[in-house]
Formats: C-alpha cells, structure tokens, sequence
C-alpha cells in the first residue's frame, strides 16, 4: 500500500458499535431479515423473467424465421420490448441488494467475504455480457439481419443462466459451506472454487433455473390467458393470443414435471445434509421409526420413511433431537413447503391437461384446450408458480435459521448492529410498492400500444452521459 | 505490486469510471431537472442511454470488488454509512425505474420529477460518505459530510454540462449547445470555488491537488475557446484529481484487511477473461448504434 496512516473511525467501528450497544435490538433484527427477504422475494421473480423472457423471446423469433408468419414476430418484438423494461427494473433491484450485503449483513461480509466474493465477480461479469447482448438484441432489431439478430440473443440467454447459477452457488454455499478453515474466527485456507462447486450447488441452480423459467412461462401466458377468455367472451378467435399464449405455456408445462425432479432430489439432499431442516420441512417432531407423510390434514403411515429410503420402518431424526436453540421455526417452514408443494402439484396437474390436449390433436385433430375453464386455471398459473417459488425460497431461507451460514454463523452475529434498520424497513417497503405499481402499470401501457416505440436510441455503455 | 495493491488499484479505477462516467449520469438528471426550456431536456434525455442505467456497473465493480478483496473494510464502511448509502439505493432504484418507465410513458411529469430528484439525492449521499471516510470524520451529517456531498454533485453536474455542450451539437443545435457551455462555465466556476478552499482547509499538499486546478483552468480557458472535444479530457481529469486526492487522504492501511492470494489470484483470472468477451461486445454495442436504423429496416414487419 502507498500510504499508511490508518484511520481508526473507519477500520474497528463494527466492534466498536459492538461493544457499545451489543448486538442489534430483536426488533431491528426482525426488521433487517425481513427486508432482505422482502427485497429478494421482489428481486427474484424480476430475475426469473430476466432469464425466462428472452428465451421465450427467441423461440418466438426461431418460429418466425422459421415460418415466415408475422404474428411470432410481431409477440418476439412486444416480449423484447417487456424484457427490456423488466431487465432495467432487475438491474436497479440487483444493485439494492449488493447495498444490503454491507448494510444489512456486516458481520457476514466481515468474515467471509472472501470466500463467496468470487461467485458475485463472476455474477457480475455475467450479468455485464447479458446486458450489452440485451442492448444489442434490442438495438439491432432493424439494423442486423434476421439470422444475426436470432443469434444475438442466444448470449442473453446463457448468460443469464450462467449469472443465475453463479448467484445461487452463495446461497448454496450459506447452506453447505466449503472452501475454507476458521482459525480464531477469521477465515483462512480460502479455496473459492470449492466454496462454489459445493455439495448443494448442483441441486439448488437446478431447482432454482427451473422455477425460474415456471415462473416466467406462466406469468407471461396467464397474460394471455385473460385476453383469450375475453376472445371468449366475444365470440372471437384471435391467433395472436393463441400463440402468445401456446409459447410460455408450453415452457412451463415442459419445466413443471422435471421441477418434481428436481424437488425430490432437492429434498433427499436437504434430508442427508441438512436434516434438521428437513425435519422442519416435513414437521418431523419427534424422533420416529416408521415416520408418517403428513400433508395439511392428511396422513399416511409410514410413508415418509419409506419414501426416503424404501424402508417403511426406518427412523427418522426429529426436530426434537436437536438442540432448543438451533432449531428453525418449524411452523413457517412446513407451512412454505407444503404450500410449495401444493401449487407445483396444481401446475403439474394444468401442464398435464395441455400435454394431453396436444398429444390428442395430433392424433385426431382435436383443439387445443381453449375452455373458459382450462383458461381461467392458467390465467391465475402465473401468480401460483410465483407464490410457489416465494414459498420454496422461504423453506430453504427459514429452514436454514438460526444460522447464517449452516452450522457456523448465527444470522444474529452477521446482522448491522447501529440502531434503526426498522426505520430502513419502511421506507424500502413504501419505496417498493410504488416500484410495483410503476412497473406494472407501465407494462400495461407496453401491452396497449400498438405503433412500435423505439424504447432507446443512443448508446450509454462506457459512453459518457 | 502485492495482489493487495492490485485489487486497491481496480477498486480506484472503478471508482474512477463511476464517477466520470455515472457521475455525468447524475449531473446530466440534475440539468433535466432545471432546465426550464424543453429543448434542453430534450438534450439530456437524448444523450441517456438505452436500456438501463449500465454505468451503475462501475459501482457494483467497485463493492463485489471491496468485499471480495477487502471484506473487513467494506464491513465497516457498509455499516457505520448504511443510512446515506441506503438512500443512496433507493435513489439509484428510483433513477432507473423512472428512466426507463419515462422513456415508456413520457407523458408522466412524475417520473420526470423523481428522475431528477433522485439524481441529486444519490451523488451527494456517495459523495458524503466518500467525505466522511476521507477526512476521518464520524458521520455524513458532519460538516465534512454535507462538503462531500454539496461538492460531489457539483462535480457531477459540471462534468455532465461539460459532455452535452458535444451531444447538443451532435443533435445540431448551436443555440443549445452554447447553453450547456454557460452551465459548464458556472458549473467549473462553482467547483473550483467550492474545491480549492477545502483542499486548503483539510491540509491537502498533495500535487495532486495541483494537477486538477491547473486542468480545471484549462478547461475554463478550452470552454471560453468552444474546444469542446479537448475540454472532455481535460474537464474529466480535473474531477477525477479531487477523487484520488481523498483516496490519498484517506490513506486505509489495508494491509490487514486483503484477501488470501487464491481469492484475488481466481477474481483476475475471471475479470481478464471476462475482459476478453465484454471489450469487444461493448465495441459492437457502439458500432451498431452509430450506424442507424436505417440499413435493414425494411427487412423486418
């Protein structure tokens, strides 16, 4: 370093904050939990159709290219143009969320920091490519030609899934954490690719790419979902709506059954590595041979244990075997997980009823399913498959308390101990709700105009001003 | 060099860009917001960018870079300032959704008005606590901090009317183009009476100080003579100077901080690599904007 004079304000005022006021009150602690869980809930389905649209996007453009038709190229162009709006709205989300790291979380970036830094560098590149191909596809439009602009999507694509997975390779690493040895609390031996290719990781950017691609699928043909039953309503056919619909449909009604996959491997490993979480999910009390498979009111006996290992009788560890003190809530867990489970049942059960209308009109001819009925289900799909991964996001999240990092840091050492993070609460939660409502009304709009709007037209990136 | 060194080096040329780059960003939204005349806003709004606010990159650089290399420091910093740097989110959330939504639906007054807002909210939050932790004081409410922030937004706003002085002319309006060089003119004036003083009043004898007082002269002097290209270079080095003179302030001894070597050894692999695929698709980016709209167009429904 050039210069050294240290300066004592800046460097040891965490401990010093410490050891004036001790930790966080309960209430600011409450308070910074639920703000990152608010702010990511927020973020994470912004980023589910930062990954999903594109791709919806492109295999409506590749049938345009394809075929020649204007109507897959005139939703290519209107999904674009969403994507768009969305990916700005993601961006600005993103970026709180690397505040709250050090604003909320000191003491976890205090400590181990270094070890999954790595992963958000590599986020953050990713994401940085995503955007300028995004700036590209959308730029080049009317000014490459139809193959070259096709192919500048694919980038979009890829590297969104690569930045998804590289996000989720820390938040598996918070649950299986690897790559590094506690000597005297501060971290050393860092191997920052063994903290990213952890035991969890493969698991979790699986289940979480999936959703991801449910979430966005759904939520974008439940738009059309709605126009179709108003077609409905007046007697219409409108193809348009049809194929706006047939595409992110489609998407998720391929996801749903391998997400049921992806959800029993994710749930063998949680019960091998993380049991105590897995007896939270599935409210595993007592210690039991033979346990049953509880869901909402029903019970079946014995299946739990025979479900995991085909022994009907083989014993589970329940919540009660571990110690008061590092138990999750179990209520809240098993209450997400079951919620979780029921909606991804449901949506299995509407991809299902699409699969087999599809199978059938290709042997016999029959329509596709465009009952009022089918369409009202998949009109509410979107919200569902959105419920269910907030659902899903809040078992892994609550089933990991108390700690922060499994089995090595509690959330209460790593959480900002000056005053007044409730305070911070409520105005990200005001800040928040004018957000959605801004966003969504401005996608109405989208959705509305019918003259195509350039929604840019200089160039930014590294450019000043 | 240490890998420590390295890793403070990037850290202060993200800083860097972020400050000529996004800072003009800012400033530009604190001219949309004064300007009165239309034209003028018209200016700003042709000179932002396309798809989001991508200068926001630097500063996302800059904090995945401080708590990779630096945990302990980003720690401290994060959590003694979480009040001016949470507004300072929030602004950013607020800058880049109105942006973009304004773009979308310009009809809105409201979106403008947040835009501009937020503009001037963020730069002096970043600039406060950036003054804060320069000077050694305690808080950005502090005197030091209201300095930072009052003299970081007016180095935003006199780096943004400096570029637009260029992209009014781009638009091929004279008449507005030298009403950006009157707000430039103000503007450099305002900075080197609010920057000079306080380099004295803090002590600072660094020739660093030096290099952007002379840089700030010669931009006067560029600006009086309409060289608006050369006044860019020498208006940006005349900003970037004060950024360096507080990080030489500040002087952090981060020895005791640094990450291991396979952390940072692993962050430059992939920021070289990722260099060798951003650089050129960033170019491209450029390209294809330059050449308008106008080759393919007929190609497409």
């Amino acid at each position: 370093m050039s210069s050294v004079a240290l300066v004592p304000d800046v460097l040891g005022a965490l401990d010093a904050v410490r050891e004036a006021s001790g930790a966080a009150s309960p209430a600011d602690f409450m308070a910074a939990r639920q703000q990152m869980a608010f702010t990511l809930g927020f973020h994470i389905i912004l980023a589910s159709i930062g990954i999903g649209l594109p791709a919806i996007t492109l295999l409506a453009e590749w049938r345009s290219l394809r075929t020649g038709d204007p109507v897959y190229a005139e939703l290519a162009r209107r999904w674009m143009k969403a994507a768009g709006v969305l990916f700005a709205v993601g961006a600005v989300s993103g970026t709180v969320l690397s505040f709250e790291m050090g604003t909320l979380w000191p003491g976890f970036m205090d400590t181990y920091g270094q070890v999954f830094g790595t992963a958000f560098a590599l986020e953050g590149i990713a994401f940085f490519i995503e955007a300028i191909f995004m700036g590209i596809y959308l730029y080049g439009w009317d000014r490459l030609s139809p193959r070259a602009h096709f192919a500048t999507g694919i980038p979009v694509v890829i590297a969104g899934l690569l930045s998804a997975s590289f996000v989720v390779t820390v938040n598996s690493w918070m649950n299986q954490p690897r790559g590094f040895r506690l000597v005297d609390g501060r971290v050393t031996d860092v191997d920052p690719l063994a903290a990213m290719v952890n035991p969890a990781t493969p698991v979790q950017a699986v289940h979480l790419i999936l959703a991801s691609l449910m979430v966005c699928g759904f939520i974008v043909a439940s738009v059309y979902a709605v126009a179709l039953l108003r077609d409905h309503r007046a007697g219409r056919v409108d193809r348009y709506h049809r194929i706006g619909f047939a595409i992110p449909f489609s998407l998720g009604a391929v996801c749903a059954p391998l997400q049921v996959l992806a959800g029993d491997w994710a749930v063998r490993f949680v019960h091998e590595n993380q049991p105590i979480k897995f007896a939270a999910m599935e409210g595993v009390e007592h210690t039991q041979a033979g346990a049953p498979f509880r869901f909402a009111v029903f019970e079946i006996p014995n299946a739990l244990s025979f479900m995991l290992t085909l022994d009907p009788h083989a014993t589970l560890r329940g919540l009660d075997s571990f110690p008061a003190g590092a138990r999750p809530p179990g209520e809240v867990v098993r209450t997400s997980f079951e919620i979780m489970i029921a909606l991804g049942v449901a949506l299995l059960a509407l991809a299902a009823w699409w699969a087999l209308s599809w199978w059938l009109r290709r042997r016999r001819g029959a329509d596709l399913p465009w009952h009022p009925w089918f369409l009202r289900l998949a009109a509410c799909a979107g919200v569902a498959a959105a419920i269910a991964m907030e659902a899903g996001w809040t078992t892994t999240e609550v089933g990991r308390q108390p700690w922060i990092v499994y089995g090595v840091m509690r959330t209460e050492e790593a959480v900002n101990p000056n005053p007044g993070l409730r305070f911070g609460l409520y105005v990200v939660l005001v800040v928040y709700a004018v957000l959605a409502i801004a966003t969504i009304s401005v996608l109405r709009r989208l959705r509305r105009r019918h003259r195509p709007v350039p929604v840019m037209d200089e160039p930014r990136v590294g450019s000043p001003v | 060099m240490s890998h420590g060194d390295i890793a403070l080096s990037l850290i202060l040329l993200g800083l860097s860009a972020y400050l000529l780059f996004g800072g003009a960003d800012f400033g530009a939204g604190l001219w949309h917001l004064i300007a009165r005349r239309r034209a003028e806003k018209e200016v700003v709004e042709h000179a932002m960018g396309p798809l989001w606010e991508a200068n926001h990159v630097w500063l996302i650089f800059v904090m995945v870079m401080t708590w990779t290399a630096f945990p302990p420091v980003f720690a401290e910093v994060m959590s003694a300032h979480w009040v001016p740097l949470s507004l300072a989110a929030l602004g950013i959330v607020a800058r880049g959704s109105t942006f973009v939504f304004g773009k979308t639906a310009p009809d809105r007054g409201s979106y403008a008005w947040t835009f501009g807002l937020s503009s001037v909210v963020t730069p002096y939050c970043l600039g406060a606590v950036a003054a804060t932790i320069a000077t050694g004081s305690t808080s950005w409410l502090s005197p030091s901090g209201v300095y930072g922030g009052i003299l970081t937004t007016a180095l935003c706003a006199y780096l943004a009317a400096v570029y637009l002085i260029w992209d009014a002319l781009r638009l091929g309006s004279r008449s507005l183009s030298l009403r950006f060089r009157g707000y430039a003119l103000i503007s450099g004036v305002v900075v080197g009476v609010l920057a000079i003083p306080g380099a004295v009043a803090y002590g600072v004898h660094s020739p660093l100080l030096l290099l952007s007082v002379i840089a700030g002269t010669v931009s006067l002097a560029l600006l009086v003579r309409r060289s608006y290209l050369a006044v860019r270079a020498t208006g940006a080095l005349a900003v970037v100077a004060v950024l360096w003179g507080a990080a030489e302030m500040a002087g952090l001894d981060l020895e005791s901080t640094v990450a291991q070597d396979a952390v940072l050894e692993l962050v430059f692999a992939a920021l070289g690599v990722g260099a060798v695929i951003l650089v050129p698709s960033m170019v491209w980016l450029y390209v294809l904007f330059q050449r308008g709209p106008g080759d393919t167009a007929a190609r497409r429904p």
